[in-house]
């Protein structure tokens, strides 16, 4: 029992639900469309997070964004292919560049709501910052790199599994996409990100018995709560982030993974054709003892056919 | 709650998660240990995981059957005592009629008179007049004959000493199992635009002969039939020429897919995988492979594809293309095909043309 | 001193697993415990024994430096020093230092008065090497399947892997590993940035609320999780990717044998369609 007591001290999920009025929101300037004004409640949300579901905020942009992403949406769920010129027949990829085109528009439009929505809360845009990261790797393999290239053909089908043979393929085509530096760096921040949100998220849960959570206050007027999130990890590794700056180190990291990608995918093909001769070149790929005979390239003997 | 509640509560979770769980193994092909081999230098993977469970059951479906005991090799030449015999006329008589019963149970079992249509002998032969050509079945035989000395005696980079006979590919059956058709057996395949719904490039299929993936289907055509570029990795670090296409490293490792599942092997049998084309580190295997693939090309231009004009109609591929042959042909999800029975030792008759 | 100006008072004594006052203390910032001590021994031999094994495979480059594992040939026993040995105790000392450094944290935690939530999430992390490294090793029946210790090298191992299933990513469990890898990036960028954003406004703006996140993640989605909400998500997320890792590598061998894109035939084959 005490290991069972110990962990309903956690705080996993919450015990007790208090539902209060609701609310609905800073009020935001006029415009063409109003948020709502109603919410909902979701019990199991409630066990987790805020119970709270709604008030909804569709705007000129989300209107536009979602009406762009479901064309999309719609020419892939009907067909896909990869294709060839600048508008190739619709059978032979015109249909790929055209969803393309509404995904990259739907996004795009997306991005501006995002943008709006922070301004118009008089809050800083470090969302709309962090999201034109995952857009640049987006344009990287859909648009930028297939131009670099000269061909749409370079670009990802989509597809859930013809684009993990796209992957394969492409990874082989360029001579094993381990040894591209700027992938190693991707996944580096990648893990990098997770491994920091289970740090922070930890923390912050640890020192919720101190009202941890809320870190605008804690940033602003240092509790409890915060000096012992920051001497954890001093005592752990000698080394803590402040309760805004461990923020900025997941803006960071999150950021620097779409970012790094891109310039990794940019690079192959246009600046670099095989990365595994490219790593031998710089000699950081490394060698292992033969174990088998040495093997020859039969293409190249004589008398081969 | 009560205490009772919240443990009965618990109990339950732990009881669904433990069900779940076994579900979840039961499921699994294998249960471990697995058969390992090692070919390579040590802790980068290069080995072969099988499952022992598969691999008996491959070697039951691949057991050679009984050998035709040989016959006297001397004696007059079967084209002396036989009319019409245009391959293995140089056989004695009594190889000649060997090589005939062993062909009878490799390819059409059912007796030697022949109990029913397209079994024994008359599978080929008209009854009445041995030497009759008329049946395609005994035009396909005469050239299948001379297909199989060809691979046994040019071949051997392939099928070294082991060789093969005609029980390799048909296993008993009159058209083997395991054959390919231009279009991968998918009816749709719409490389060339089909309307609407737009091509697929023979691609997104969960090709039967690529292993399942959604690579293109049919790579056999373009990479066997015409002999188009299998190697598409960059050759040098920074680009110098314009190089092969995402679509042309697809078609390859379709290819690949359909070796490594033929063989039922993976990747690292022939490759060190962290570079593909590199021939220093890998395994010997591939030099292997690399005859079988040209192999596939030469017996397929020169032997089964045309005999589209022999075959009737319904013996066609969609495309009305003659049945071709790849990798699972021979070897039917094993390392060697028949287990690796010596083909050629077994039966010497299906080497070379004696002088 | 390296102390923080509000350090002193939580410099406790006690709050310890095992030993009592022994090794309560700090060294410059660090606490040091018998944790600590374990720690830093397995720590400081597993890095003698990488050097050790840098000088017999005559490099120093610190990209192609190679600690592998012994030939499949040594089964689960031990093999020579420079066969593979060398890793054999390199991983029990790895082993040693993680779960040290976890309980270091516990202790930690005690004395701060705080959750086990971190070195719970740490726990989950060493699971997955104990996965590779040990747990599917033994399950295959040779240590010869961990993979090296090595920069690049380990990548080969990952490369060599992969492709025994022909195309590693039509894994299931691998799917859902990384896509857990991607949610939990973006749930932090969306995270770290939300808190930026509502306390860096523009110039001569005043600090934001709570109220101002859930009203934007509100007008952007439709649902805003909340401040504490976003923790638990997050620890859920990483822990998730982490653990459908070690899913994703353990099946691969031991329970499935053939390509990856062949386990799908279950769905290929289902009655409605096929």
């Amino acid at each position: 029992m005490g290991l069972l007591t110990t962990i309903d001290y956690q705080n996993i999920f919450t015990r007790v639900q208090v539902r209060g009025p609701d609310d609905l929101g800073i009020p935001i300037a006029k415009g063409i469309y109003e948020r709502g004004t109603t919410a909902s409640h979701n019990y199991w949300f409630g066990k987790i997070g805020d119970a709270q579901v709604g008030p909804f905020y569709l705007g000129v942009w989300g209107l536009l964004s979602i009406a762009c992403g479901i064309i999309a949406f719609e020419i892939i769920g009907l067909n896909t292919s990869q294709g060839f010129k600048i508008i190739p027949p619709l059978s032979q990829g015109g249909w790929w560049c055209i969803a393309g085109f509404f995904i990259t528009v739907s996004v795009l439009l997306w991005w501006t709501r995002m943008y709006r929505r922070a301004k118009a809360l008089g809050m800083g845009t470090h969302v709309p910052w962090a999201f034109a990261a995952a857009i640049w790797l987006m344009l990287v393999l859909g648009f930028i790199r297939p131009v670099a290239m000269g061909c749409w053909c370079e670009a990802v089908p989509y597809g859930i599994f013809p684009h993990l043979d796209w992957v394969q393929a492409f990874s082989i085509r360029y001579g094993n996409l381990h040894y591209n530096p700027f992938h190693a760096f991707s996944i580096v921040f990648l893990y990098g990100s997770v491994l920091l949100f289970a740090m922070h998220a930890g923390t912050i849960l640890a020192v919720t018995r101190y009202g941890g959570e809320r870190e605008i206050e804690q940033i602003v007027d240092r509790g409890t709560a915060s000096e012992r999130a920051a001497l954890f990890w001093r005592w752990t590794m000698g080394f803590n982030a402040s309760m805004e700056s461990i923020h900025r180190w997941a803006w960071w990291f999150a950021v620097l993974t779409p970012i790094t990608g891109g310039i990794g995918i940019l690079l192959t093909g246009t600046v670099v054709d095989n990365w595994y001769l490219w790593a031998q070149h710089y000699g950081f790929a490394p060698s292992y003892p033969p174990v088998n005979p040495p093997v020859v390239d039969p293409a190249l003997l004589p008398g081969a056919r | 709650m009560s205490t009772q509640i919240k443990s009965s509560i618990r109990f339950g979770t732990i009881a669904a998660m433990s069900l779940g769980l076994g579900l979840l193994l039961a499921g699994c092909q294998q249960n471990p240990p697995e058969a390992t081999q090692q070919n390579g230098y040590r802790g980068v993977a290069l080995e072969q995981v099988q499952s022992p469970k598969i691999l008996a059951k491959l070697a039951e479906a691949n057991q050679a059957p009984e050998v035709v005991p040989p016959g006297d090799r001397t004696g007059p030449r079967a084209s002396q005592v036989y009319q019409n015999v245009k391959v293995l006329g140089d056989l004695s008589e009594t190889e000649f009629t060997r090589i005939m019963v062993a062909m009878t149970g490799w390819v059409a079992p059912g007796g030697v008179s022949g109990s029913d249509e397209g079994q024994g002998c008359s599978y080929c032969h008209n009854l009445n007049n041995m030497a009759d050509e008329s049946k395609y079945q005994y035009q396909t035989a005469r050239r299948m004959i001379q297909m199989t000395r060809e691979i046994n005696s040019n071949w051997t980079n392939h099928v070294g000493a082991t060789g093969v006979s005609c029980y390799t590919c048909h296993r008993g059956n009159p058209i083997p199992s395991q054959t390919w058709f231009t279009g991968g057996g998918h009816p749709k395949n719409l490389a060339d635009g089909g309307g609407w719904m737009g091509a697929n490039n023979g691609q997104n299929l969960a090709g039967k002969h690529v292993g399942r993936a959604s690579l293109p289907a049919d790579p056999f055509t373009p990479l066997i039939q015409y002999a188009e570029t299998i190697r598409m990795t960059g050759k040098t670090a920074l680009p110098t020429a314009k190089g092969e296409t995402i679509a042309v490293s697809e078609r390859t490792n379709a290819l690949m897919n359909h070796m490594s599942e033929s063989l039922g092997v993976n990747c690292t049998f022939c490759h060190n995988s962290r570079a593909f084309a590199e021939w220093k580190d890998a395994p010997p295997q591939r030099v292997n492979a690399f005859h079988g693939i040209r192999m596939l090309r030469e017996i397929n231009a020169n032997y089964l594809a045309p005999l589209n004009t022999t075959y009737p109609a319904t013996k066609l591929g969609p495309e009305g293309d003659a049945a071709k042959a790849y990798c699972a042909t021979c070897h039917q999800g094993a390392q060697k095909p028949v287990n690796g029975a010596p083909m050629l030792g077994e039966y010497p008759e299906l080497g070379a043309p004696r002088p | 001193m390296a102390m923080l100006s509000f350090e002193r008072k939580y410099r406790v004594r006690g709050g310890t697993l095992i030993g009592g006052d022994l090794f309560d203390f700090w060294v410059g910032p660090f606490f040091v415990g018998i944790f600590g001590v374990t720690a830093a021994f397995f720590s400081f031999l597993g890095t003698v024994l990488i050097f050790y094994g840098a000088s017999l495979q005559g490099t120093f480059n610190p990209w192609t430096i190679n600690i592998a594992p012994p030939d499949l040939k040594y089964g689960l026993g031990l093999a020579p020093l420079a066969e593979g040995g060398l890793w054999q105790i390199i991983t029990i000392c790895a082993i040693g230092a993680f779960v040290s450094w976890m309980l270091r944290e516990v202790e930690i935690c005690r004395k701060l008065g705080m959750g086990y939530h971190v070195p719970f999430a740490f726990g989950v992390a060493i699971f997955a090497y104990v996965t590779l490294v040990v747990i599917r090793p033994v399950l295959l029946g040779a240590w010869g399947h961990g993979f090296p210790y090595g920069i690049f090298s380990h990548l080969d191992w990952v490369s060599n892997v992969g492709y025994q299933y022909l195309n590693f990513m039509y894994n299931p469990a691998h799917m859902i590993a990384v896509t857990f890898f991607f949610t939990t990036t973006l749930a932090l960028s969306l995270h770290g940035a939300l808190v930026l954003s509502a306390t860096n406004p523009k110039d001569g703006e005043p600090v934001k609320t709570p109220e101002h996140e859930n009203a934007y993640f509100r007008d952007f989605i439709g649902y805003s999780v909340g401040t504490i909400g976003i923790h638990r998500l997050g620890l859920f997320l990483a822990l998730s990717a982490g653990f459908w890792s070690a899913i994703c590598i353990v099946i691969s061998g031991p329970f499935w044998t053939q390509g990856w894109p062949r386990w799908w035939s279950w769905w290929l084959d289902l009655p409605i369609w096929s």
